[in-house]
């Protein structure tokens, strides 16, 4: 087998892995009360210890929350007149969706910001949760497309 | 002077980039200047006859699907580069410019161990590593032929509903740009407007940026002799580029004889559907014909033959096909977008208003049937392109910025 395919098994494997785990840490255990994020008790936590996951975690997740805000306020504000008389008809409602993007970034970006004050477990176990579904899926989907792809030069056995 | 001119695409035959640094490099060696070319895929031409070349990998994923990616570039998409280049694709996003700038900046520093450079060139790729490149001390100076702000527009003027708008406005990284352009040592653009254009895009203060108008190959792009069509209407330009405003031109054409036909050299459907779609739906189809991309001597023949260039834009940061039809003793009717005002004056061609496809027929009408006034154009414009358009006076002018920003980039320190 081409080393590039045992890669990608690899890859499958430790990351469907990965998101498991993830996913039993975060909904699981605390639930069972299984003593592993139960017993963790975010306010007795030294402030630098707290704050040094809590701000790299926060800023990604209120970078990704003002990238929607700022589509949709792009979308409000930009004055362009479609050519196309077919799109003229046609009713485009994206300036009302665009409304409703700001409203619910903005208030995520707000419940965020006081979760992460608060010290509420799900202000940080939500966005690293996300974090970590994108970059293990991408490295799930990657890996699956090497398992599954032929390869269409053949192997040099030299 | 040594300078390395750095861009993220150098593929001759398609965007402007890869033209620019071949033939830039070319006459700049040409001139004395030692010149290094760092450059993404796809690859330019050869040029290792006048430079050193260094190639910045890339894979060029942006919209191919995971499934659709080829074998070889798959089993390379775990480093993290190109990681990162996956995931922001996926994302919707572009960041070709953005990883190009950090695999160039790792790739200088190292390059810096064994040479050093005057100046450096950025074309047009304004990533976020552009700016710590600058703590090398060397004066960087960029080439933006017109903001992206205009490609955005012109795409959100076609697209319709909310994911549409924003797969474009993530598709745009214009965050990035305008934070880095306005930390860079000089602007280079290929038009007068182009300077307000750069203030309004991105905040550019005028006195930082230059005009240099693009170059072009005259020896290259030179009347063929061949004998002219009449009523041969050309159009040379992307069809899915929401700035040529090909629609209005369709409109235009509604309103001419029937004899009146027109060639477009760009890919026609199944590959491109945006042109065939509107041709369908003004009833067209037995009017214009596309020839798919063409060789350049195709193109030099079909410039040499036809009977004039349209050009229909509502922006273009140079204009090259209006040079090049010039060029052949084309006669064009060009809009008053961007830069086009500045490249056709008004003794080598006609100028309209865009958006105006009455405007654009009454042009066209008056050059058709007036075969006198057409010779008098094209002769006109073969001048103006030999005395104002050719890579020699491109690279001369270019020179003459590194020069003086060489000078006060020394002064400052």
């Amino acid at each position: 087998m081409p080393r590039a395919k045992i890669w990608g098994i690899i890859a499958v494997l430790v990351s469907a892995f990965l998101f498991a785990l993830s996913i039993f840490s975060f909904f699981i255990l605390p639930e069972g009360n299984f003593g592993f994020f139960s017993d963790v008790n975010l306010m007795n936590l030294h402030p630098l210890t707290y704050y040094s996951a809590a701000v790299p975690l926060g800023l990604i997740s209120l970078w990704v929350l003002a990238t929607g805000f700022w589509i949709g306020w792009v979308i409000l504000s930009i004055k362009v007149v479609p050519p196309m008389p077919e799109i003229v008809e046609k009713k485009d409602n994206s300036k009302i969706k665009a409304f409703f993007l700001c409203l619910i970034t903005a208030g995520l970006a707000v419940l965020l910001v006081y979760g992460i004050y608060v010290r509420n477990f799900w202000a940080l176990a939500i966005p690293a949760l996300v974090i970590s579904a994108v970059i293990l899926g991408a490295v799930f989907w990657v890996g699956m497309a090497i398992i599954t792809t032929r390869a269409t030069l053949p192997v040099n056995k030299n | 002077m040594r300078v390395l001119i750095s861009g993220y695409r150098g593929n001759p035959y398609c965007g402007g980039q890869g033209i620019y640094i071949y033939n830039l490099s070319r006459e700049l060696a040409k001139l004395g200047v030692e010149v290094d070319v760092m450059v993404g895929p796809p690859y330019p031409d050869p040029l290792e006859e006048w430079a050193t070349v260094y190639k910045i990998e890339n894979l060029n994923i942006w919209s191919i699907k995971t499934k659709d990616i080829p074998y070889e570039k798959l089993v390379r998409i775990f480093s993290p580069w190109n990681f990162a280049d996956y995931i922001l694709t996926r994302l919707h996003m572009f960041p070709e410019m953005e990883t190009y700038s950090f695999r160039a900046f790792f790739a200088l520093k190292k390059i810096l161990k064994e040479k050093r450079y005057d100046i450096i060139h950025d074309i047009q790729s304004l990533g976020w590593a552009t700016v710590p490149m600058k703590g090398y001390g060397i004066p960087i100076v960029t080439t933006v032929h017109h903001p992206l702000t205009k490609d955005r527009e012109a795409d959100l003027m076609g697209n319709f509903g909310l994911w549409d708008k924003t797969t474009t406005i993530l598709f745009y990284p214009l965050v990035m740009q305008s934070f880095v352009i306005k930390r860079l040592d000089r602007v280079i653009t290929s038009f007068r407007e182009g300077i307000t254009e750069l203030n309004k895009a991105f905040g550019v203060k005028p006195e930082k940026v230059s005009v240099v108008y693009n170059g072009m190959d005259v020896d290259l792009f030179q009347n063929t002799g061949e004998p002219r069509e009449e009523n041969a209407l050309l159009f040379v330009g992307n069809t899915e580029d929401s700035k040529k405003g090909l629609i209005y031109l369709f409109e235009a054409m509604t309103m001419l004889p029937e004899n009146v036909t027109l060639t477009i050299v760009d890919d026609g459907p199944p590959k491109k559907m945006t042109a065939a779609d509107m041709i369908k739906k003004f009833n067209l189809s037995h009017r214009v014909k596309f020839t798919g991309k063409l060789s350049y001597e195709a193109l030099v023949s079909l410039y040499s033959r036809k009977t004039i260039l349209v050009m229909s834009s509502l922006f273009e940061g140079f204009g090259l096909p209006a040079v090049e039809a010039m060029a052949c003793k084309t006669p064009v009717v060009v809009t008053t977008a961007g830069s086009l005002k500045e490249v056709v004056t008004e003794d080598c061609g006609i100028l309209v208003p865009p958006k105006d496809p009455i405007a654009l027929k009454d042009a066209i009408l008056k050059l058709l049937s007036d075969s006198e006034l057409r010779k008098k154009m094209g002769e006109n414009g073969r001048r103006r392109a030999v005395e104002n358009f050719s890579w020699p006076v491109a690279a001369k002018n270019t020179l003459k910025v590194y020069e003086d920003v060489i000078r006060e980039f020394r002064r400052k320190r």
